[in-house]
């Protein structure tokens, strides 16, 4: 019987070529017409460490991680123990291996799943005779997948062309080569893994980090100032060729603080701009975000949270920089934090954020996650894009002195241009006058922190608020990269008898009350999950009353992702 | 050594300005006598004669006495946190360089809590000029030795003296690549506002070290105005020999120390794709 999704595991250690492998599945799949995601295991290693691609196919959008996988592929066995206990198998997986690479080991075999021979090397050649021919074990298994789940030698082959696109015509050859041998080794294996056709249309392949990008220049960022950390490293190599073609600007600066302040100081030139970083970066840009605060520089901060504190583990997913996102550094600072619902919202809110930070002359911060940035995801073209907004630079009141931040009226004060006569101002960060001279008097004081709260008090996201699914009277309350799984386990408890309600928060700070308190009318229980020790999302809300002291907090560190049967079972 | 690039074009004055079209009008916090009025002064000289209207030009400072300089100008400013002058000044002249960007401080600001933006700013070579005010102490937190500070003098902060060599910003400038490096004195306004005009139309990343005595904290400063004296020579090209000579001399030695031939940073690319091309890269035909 055919299926509607399907999720395949391809490990082997490094070198082995099992993102690629992965990679080849996730794009066959796309053009055959399947939505897909594939997220990336990898050990700590630069080279050589272990590594598994996870994909999963189906016939409806993908946004989360599966309970279990269907198929677990063994380029070799060399380090595969070392995360065997992060990719979930039970007696109805199958291990598809190759037995000249030695027994299953018991890491694995534990999962009591069916073990599947499959000779994908030619036992005549030796390693070395492997490895001057060039090692396809992994397109050979690419394309075995392929074919095992209906996906024609065709799309495989469009895939390749795609992935290896100026590596020459040999290697794309000898490649689609190796995927057609797989591919006729499947029928022999007499596996019941066919997908059900799918809804063709025109799709994009993106992953989060690539989606935010897009989205910040779509919005009009034209420089970047950053440093490269893990896992929001690629985001900025994606995005620099693509900046500069644009005509844009991005610098890699020497540090964090220095990426931070030269965003600061392209965006008080007129330039929108954003910088990208993860924790232990986002931290050392701490105090600059307040110097944003007070001196009204706009731009956006885009955290692709990783497991914390201090270094934690780079590659691997969390959600705990929410307070740091939200209260992070000293004095009164209000800003506005944003967090993507999906990969696909990753492009929406990038682009967003850019308005929103332009708008009220204010830092705005994206919160991404590991989870979401480096999830390649196959998605429905993105519509719906949100409403330009512009920054006031004109309409100043005449007469002297300039009052770049006048009280009193509209918080949100013209700010010129530098090179616009008559109008010359400083971008103060200590406490100042309407007319940004340094004032160190209670009344400007109190008048300028009143001034920016008021920014952001009046700040009406609408729509972007945030999301519901579903009208049940339990309510599930989750952010980024939760909700994915969060939303799959109530389908699967609507579809038992049990109706729940998802609320995914757009806009975590200012908290958009009213919209959550609509959200959340008719709710008897309330949920929230959360992918870290402190729940800190949870007291959050409870902080701001906006949850009752009766809501249930589900609160656990990363890296492993909520899966929807772990929600499922703890709200049934 | 020429590495790299494309130069810019060079700029003509166009208008006629007076020292005093620089002037905010507003009160220093400065102590009386303190160094830093004649920078202001020379400042405000050069950029008048200079000839650039005040509203195209951004001064850029960090935290510290000498940092509150902009507030002081009627130019654009931006008064940023501790240390972090030099990479504001950075990406503005990079997105805005038709605007004239001038970075200053003190000795703490650039040369500690800021040194590594110091050393990285003389390797992108940015068209801009850096300025640092140097009284060899931290004043406004009252009198702790600075990265600039002499190893004995004694502080209640560090009795009987810091211990530590002084850092050198000349030499380390000229090892890092700036196109321009000089010292001035705050004393000598007319001298500073030359060097400073020389340094503005120099391409690149231009520095100018300028001993401003700290009259409260280091009253013993009050000499160096007997004891600076012009340079006998300035090197072009020769970084080694710059070295040499910098790192020979007592650092009273004023005037142009180095001017090299690199081209600054190149500018940015007029767009040859626009986002719906880049849209297009994500889409997968079926």
């Amino acid at each position: 019987m055919a299926r509607t999704s399907i999720a395949v595991v391809f490990a082997g250690s490094g070198g082995s070529g099992a993102m690629t492998a992965g990679a080849v599945f996730l794009r066959a799949a796309a053009h055959a017409g399947y939505y897909g995601m594939m997220t990336q295991l990898f050990g700590a290693q630069v080279r050589g460490g272990e590594s598994a691609s996870l994909v999963q196919v189906s016939t409806a959008p993908i946004e989360t991680q599966p309970d279990c996988y269907d198929l677990f592929v063994a380029l070799d066995w060399e380090k595969v123990e070392q995360f065997a206990a992060e990719i979930p198998l039970d007696d109805r997986s199958i291990i598809l291996a190759d037995p000249a690479e030695g027994p299953v080991p018991a890491g694995i075999a534990k999962s009591k799943g069916r073990v599947v021979a499959l000779a994908m090397n030619d036992p005549t050649e030796n390693k070395l005779a492997r490895a001057l021919r060039g090692k396809r074990v992994n397109m050979f298994a690419a394309g075995c997948v392929c074919a095992l789940t209906g996906i024609g030698d065709g799309d495989a082959k469009a895939a390749i062309d795609t992935i290896f696109d100026g590596k020459g015509a040999d290697l794309i050859a000898a490649n689609a080569a190796g995927a057609t041998l797989g591919a006729q080794a499947a029928p022999a294996l007499a596996l019941d893994l066919w997908l059900e056709p799918p809804r063709k249309a025109a799709r994009w392949l993106i992953n989060g980090n690539q989606a935010v990008a897009f989205g910040a220049l779509r919005g009009g960022v034209r420089f970047v100032g950053c440093y490269p950390i893990t896992p929001a490293t690629d985001l900025v190599e994606w995005l620099a060729p693509h900046l500069i073609k644009l005509g844009g600007r991005l610098v890699l600066g020497e540090d964090e603080l220095a990426s931070v302040n030269m965003t600061l100081g392209a965006s008080y030139g007129g330039t929108p701009a954003m910088t990208v970083t993860s924790g232990p970066g986002f931290s050392l840009m701490i105090e600059t975000l307040g110097l944003a605060v007070a001196a009204e520089i706009p731009f956006v901060l885009v955290d692709v949270m990783r497991a914390g504190p201090s270094t934690g583990i780079a590659s691997k997913t969390e959600q705990s920089d929410i307070n740091l996102a939200i209260y992070g550094g000293h004095g009164d600072a209000p800003r506005i934090v944003l967090a993507p619902v999906s990969v696909a919202d990753c492009v929406n809110t990038g682009e967003y954020a850019v308005y929103v930070a332009e708008s009220l002359q204010t830092p705005v911060i994206v919160l991404s996650d590991q989870a979401l940035g480096q999830a390649t995801t196959v998605i429905d073209p993105s519509s719906d894009r949100p409403a330009p907004l512009r920054r006031r630079v004109n309409g100043v009141a005449p007469g002297k002195p300039f009052k770049r931040y006048a009280t009193g009226g509209d918080p949100i004060t013209p700010m010129p241009l530098p090179g616009t006569p008559q109008l010359e101002w400083v971008a103060e960060g200590l406490t100042h006058n309407e007319a940004g001279l340094p004032a160190s008097g209670a009344a400007a004081h109190v008048a300028q922190i009143e001034k920016r709260a008021k920014k952001i008090r009046q700040f009406d996201p609408g729509d972007h608020w945030g999301e519901v699914w579903g009208d049940g009277d339990v309510a599930i309350i989750a952010i980024g990269s939760t909700i994915g799984p969060a939303r799959e386990a109530a389908k699967r408890l609507a579809a038992s008898g049990q109706k729940v309600r998802v609320i995914a928060l757009r806009v975590l700070s200012p908290l958009p009350m009213a919209a959550l308190g609509r959200a959340l009318d008719g709710v008897r229980r309330i949920v929230v999950i959360e992918q870290n020790h402190g729940a800190q999302l949870y007291h959050y809300l409870l902080g701001h009353k906006a949850i009752p002291s009766s809501a249930e907090s589900v609160a656990r560190p990363g890296p492993s992702p909520f899966r929807p049967l772990e929600i499922a079972s703890y709200v049934v | 050594m020429t590495d790299t690039l494309v130069a810019t074009p060079a700029e003509t004055p166009h208008c006629v300005f007076d020292a005093k079209d620089f002037s905010s009008g507003a009160h220093p916090v400065w102590c009386p006598g303190c160094g830093d009025y004649g920078v202001l002064a020379s400042l405000e000289r050069a950029l008048a004669k200079q000839g650039r209207p005040p509203h195209e030009v951004v001064l850029v400072s960090g935290i510290g006495c000498s940092s509150r300089l902009p507030g002081y100008m009627s130019t654009y400013g931006f008064h940023g946190v501790h240390g972090r002058a030099l990479p504001v000044a950075t990406g503005l002249k990079l997105t805005r360089p038709d605007l004239e960007v001038i970075a200053v401080g003190g000795d703490g600001d650039g040369y500690s809590i800021g040194g590594n933006h110091f050393i990285h700013a003389c390797r992108r070579n940015v068209d801009m000029l850096y300025l640092v005010m140097d009284n060899r102490v931290y004043g406004m937190t009252k009198g702790q030795p600075s990265p600039t500070t002499e190893a004995d003098w004694d502080s209640d902060i560090a009795p009987g003296g810091i211990g530590l060599r002084p850092f050198n910003p000349l030499a380390v400038a000229v090892a890092s690549g700036a196109n321009y490096v000089a010292r001035g004195f705050s004393g000598d306004p007319n001298g500073l506002a030359d060097l400073i005009v020389d340094a503005i139309r120099w391409p690149g990343f231009a520095f100018i070290e300028v001993l401003s005595p700290c009259v409260t904290f280091r009253p013993e400063q009050r000499e160096w105005k007997k004891m600076v004296r012009p340079s006998a020579i300035s090197i072009e090209q020769d970084r080694a020999a710059a070295t040499a000579l910098v790192l020979a001399d007592d650092g009273f030695s004023m005037g142009v120390l180095y001017r090299g031939d690199r081209a600054p940073i190149a500018p940015a690319l007029k767009p040859e794709i626009s986002v719906a091309d880049v849209e297009r890269e994500f889409m997968v035909a079926v």
